[in-house]
């Protein structure tokens, strides 16, 4: 995990709860996790190839997502169903995208895949040998938790080419 | 409808692969197409693949069949799923879908391949939203393992996050 990714996704995070939500976000303390991720109600997956490669999860529980969404939508919003999914994972797509914007200003190109919903608590998601910083985001609506999970991508390297894909093929 | 274009380089791969490094011959089931939600097995593997073909491939299987393509892999015995065993089923489903993002770049399409993503528990559930997903089993001796495709061709392009937030969600493409 290098820290240079951070202040990207935390900054996109900002101004997407302003712009979709108006909702004020306040960022809590940072921890770095090597073990998997025991999912919350509900999380997005998206994931970051180019010169960074890795995961970000955006994790949260089925009622901040409630309130989030009713309020985006200007409609309210009672149960989790398949347009409240839709609108969180959109939210997950537009920080991301925004964050990508962000880190190209820098210097640093990277796509995006399409966001993945993980429904249910007590899944776990596991990055393998990338490690998570998690980056809480606090509103008024509740927490969203920011699992990021992204490296530099070495250099000269293919982005979806992972050193160790050369290593497996001789060594298993 | 996912195109055979883009499926069969999949297929291929997956086969290939498997026979090469756990020595298993791999048939293929009957195919289906599913746009509800993913209920998973006891191991998932998810791999997205960015680029003019843009989705992503999941490899599920019961920890059972996991655990033995492993030993198969390493030539030893896998008892525990631990975190090296996560880590080899991880880069089995890395090697797959690298090996298939090779032969997609010999048809014209060229896309990049992300990092896996463990998704650990029986019963997990997986939604990938408005992009349907065909689901193959691969039987082995092993085992079934379960792939499933959410892929669109992406060669207009077109970037994700772009249009307005409400009327993305509202408007289904």
């Amino acid at each position: 995990m290098n820290v240079k990714y951070v202040n990207p996704f935390v900054q996109a995070a900002f101004e997407v709860f302003k712009t979709e939500a108006n909702l004020e976000a306040r960022r809590g303390a940072l921890s770095l996790h090597s073990s998997a991720c025991t999912s919350d109600d509900v999380t997005v997956l998206i994931s970051v190839v180019g010169q960074a490669r890795g995961v970000v999860l955006y994790s949260m529980s089925e009622n901040t997502v409630l309130r989030i969404v009713s309020n985006i939508m200007g409609q309210p919003f009672e149960e989790f169903d398949s347009l409240a999914q839709s609108g969180v994972a959109e939210i997950g797509n537009v920080i991301t995208g925004r964050a990508s914007s962000l880190l190209a200003e820098e210097g640093i190109e990277v796509r995006i895949s399409p966001p993945v919903l993980i429904l249910g608590k007590g899944t776990l998601v596991s990055t393998l040998d990338f490690q998570r910083l998690v980056v809480p985001m606090e509103t008024d609506m509740g927490n969203i938790h920011i699992h990021l999970a992204v490296d530099d991508t070495p250099e000269g390297m293919f982005p979806g080419d992972l050193p160790h894909v050369a290593a497996a093929e001789v060594n298993l | 409808m996912i195109r055979a274009e883009l499926v069969n380089p999949f297929l291929l791969a997956a086969g290939e692969v498997l026979a090469s490094e756990a020595g298993v011959t791999v048939s293929r089931g009957p195919l289906t197409l599913e746009r509800d939600v993913y209920e998973t097995d006891h191991v998932t593997v998810l791999v997205s693949v960015i680029g003019e073909v843009w989705g992503m491939a999941f490899y599920g299987m019961s920890q059972d069949t996991a655990k033995g393509i492993l030993s198969r892999m390493l030539g030893q015995q896998v008892t525990a799923f631990d975190e090296l065993a996560q880590s080899g089923i991880g880069e089995l489903g890395n090697v797959i879908t690298g090996k298939a993002t090779t032969k997609l770049a010999e048809h014209g399409y060229n896309a990049n391949i992300s990092v896996p993503t463990l998704i650990i528990g029986k019963g997990s559930r997986i939604s990938t939203l408005d992009i349907g997903r065909l689901v193959i089993p691969l039987q082995t001796e092993l085992g079934v393992v379960r792939l499933d495709l959410a892929l669109r061709d992406n060669k207009a392009g077109g970037a994700p996050g772009s249009v307005d937030l409400a009327l993305r969600v509202a408007v289904p493409q």
